[in-house]
């Protein structure tokens, strides 16, 4: 029975945010690259379900919105969540996920393993790729959704800057989406659900909960910190039920397949793009 | 009263004589060089970038010289008529010399011709003083068509912006140069990290479990 119990990694909130990151990134990727690639046949097929062009527009920029809203909740979210009684150092624990020495001896570490001149790091609760993974988004949003909200009426915002900083943050827009996508697409993607450990899908970040069996691999300094604390019962919980599970997969794989959908496309087309670098 | 009446009509006759003369004066052809520059073609024209001085820079400034208007400026682009002593220009495409300007988002996605903005005939070169194209009246002559309550500072906008990688650019629009190639080597650098890094991971995981080993990490 082992096995089947799981240990709870992330809480409702967390998935919710999540999930909506999820959604809010591929209907902005969807009608980006739509917009982008507009003046393609497949371009057009992309813009074709929000009213063509200026459908596309309107709903990247409302999408764009709510995933900037997301944000700002996000950080008073984490606000609150920081231990102040504690801080700063509630900051650098191990349970925390900013970055700390430990990250930079691990990275190289897992290195070392990788080309088998090292033993493999003992991952606590976050690795480094998951902190990673987790601040990339925050300076991701920042840069995009500065230059978001510059382009969103350049009429206005060239009341407060000169005109021609719309050209520096149209390309930073571009380039950052791009970087976030083609990342997410492939490198997100591999190590979260494709490499051998994973394949063919992690369904933690919608079950919020992963096998034990796998975190003890995965993650066995955690696991023995908590059960050296006595608090693994605390953690441990059963699996979702194998409807739920099969829905997770079902979800998951659809994202997936317009993630790779997107960006193989992109990449067949981009020989028909007239922007040039 | 009645010795002011002399004085009233010398000073009518004197206006009946001189405005006639005045009104020809301006409305006289203007010299032939004058009317093909803005008027500025004393000493210094023949010299490289001698009319730079002359631009007309409104609406936001460079910021420090960081924005763009540091490259070379055309001559003809101070002219009445841009392509005066062009051969055959009245049989001839825009793009078919300047191909570099066939693209912009404006022509790519809303479908704008190169006359929509540079119009009138003869095109004027764009910092001729009287052309729309003008910085000093673009805004509401040209962008404002399209973009409702466009200002100067909007219409600093480079519409043919240069290849943002080019060295070129960095002369001609520094700002733009510098922020470009910093977010290439962003993503570069991203990927140039965790590609060959994901591609020997997975393949380390293939090897580990095809000889047993189960433990991806710590054992």
């Amino acid at each position: 029975m082992a096995s089947k119990v799981n240990i709870r990694r992330f809480s409702s909130a967390q998935m919710l945010f999540h999930f909506v990151l999820i959604i809010t990134f591929m209907l902005l990727s969807v009608t980006g690259i739509a917009w982008m690639y507009i003046e393609t046949g497949w371009g057009k097929a992309l813009a074709a379900p929000f009213g063509g062009y200026s459908g596309t527009l309107e709903v990247h920029r409302i999408t764009g919105l709510i995933l900037l809203a997301g944000f700002a909740v996000h950080i008073l979210y984490t606000i609150w969540k920081i231990d102040w009684k504690h801080f700063p150092g509630s900051l650098i624990n191990r349970d925390s996920i900013v970055f700390q020495w430990r990250d930079v001896k691990d990275f190289f570490l897992h290195l070392g393993w990788i080309v088998g001149l090292s033993k493999g790091p003992q991952f606590d609760r976050w690795s480094w790729w998951e902190k990673f993974d987790y601040w990339a988004v925050w300076w991701g949003l920042i840069i995009v959704g500065v230059t978001g909200l510059m382009l969103y009426n350049p009429v206005l915002t060239s009341e407060y800057m000169p005109g021609w900083l719309l050209n520096v943050a149209l390309w930073v827009h571009r380039i950052e989406a791009v970087l976030a996508m083609a990342h997410i697409f492939t490198i997100h993607f591999f190590i979260e659900h494709w490499r051998p450990r994973c394949f063919p899908f992690s369904a933690t970040m919608f079950e919020g909960s992963k096998c034990i069996e796998h975190l003890r691999e995965e993650h066995p300094a955690w696991i023995a910190r908590l059960e050296k604390e006595g608090r693994l019962d605390e953690v441990l919980c059963p699996c979702d039920p194998v409807p739920m599970r099969i829905l997770y997969f079902g979800v998951g794989y659809a994202l997936i397949g317009l993630g790779v959908f997107l960006l193989v496309f992109a990449l067949l087309n981009a020989g028909l793009l007239t922007l040039k670098l | 009263m009645n010795m002011l009446h002399p004085i009233r009509n010398g000073i009518t006759l004197l206006l009946g004589i001189l405005l006639p003369f005045g009104g020809q004066a301006l409305a006289a052809a203007p010299h032939a060089y004058e009317a093909a520059s803005t008027g500025y073609f004393r000493d210094g024209d023949t010299l490289p970038g001698a009319y730079l001085q002359h631009r007309q820079s409104p609406g936001g400034g460079t910021l420090w010289g960081l924005g763009p208007g540091g490259g070379d400026v055309k001559r003809s682009s101070f002219w009445g008529d841009a392509h005066a002593g062009v051969a055959g220009y009245g049989y001839r495409s825009c793009v078919s010399c300047h191909e570099e300007q066939r693209y912009s988002l404006h022509s790519s996605r809303a479908n704008v011709t190169c006359v929509q903005c540079h119009r009138g005939q003869p095109i004027s070169g764009i910092h001729h003083y009287y052309s729309e194209m003008n910085p000093i009246r673009r805004h509401a002559y040209v962008c404002a068509k399209c973009h409702e309550g466009a200002s100067a500072s909007f219409a600093t906008y480079v519409i043919h912006e240069p290849p943002p990688l080019a060295s070129s650019t960095a002369q001609e629009f520094p700002l733009f140069f510098y922020a470009v190639w910093c977010m290439v080597i962003l993503a570069v650098g991203v990927f140039a990290v965790f590609i060959p890094y994901v591609t020997l991971w997975g393949l380390r995981e293939l090897i580990g479990m095809f000889t047993g080993q189960r433990q991806s990490h710590g054992q």
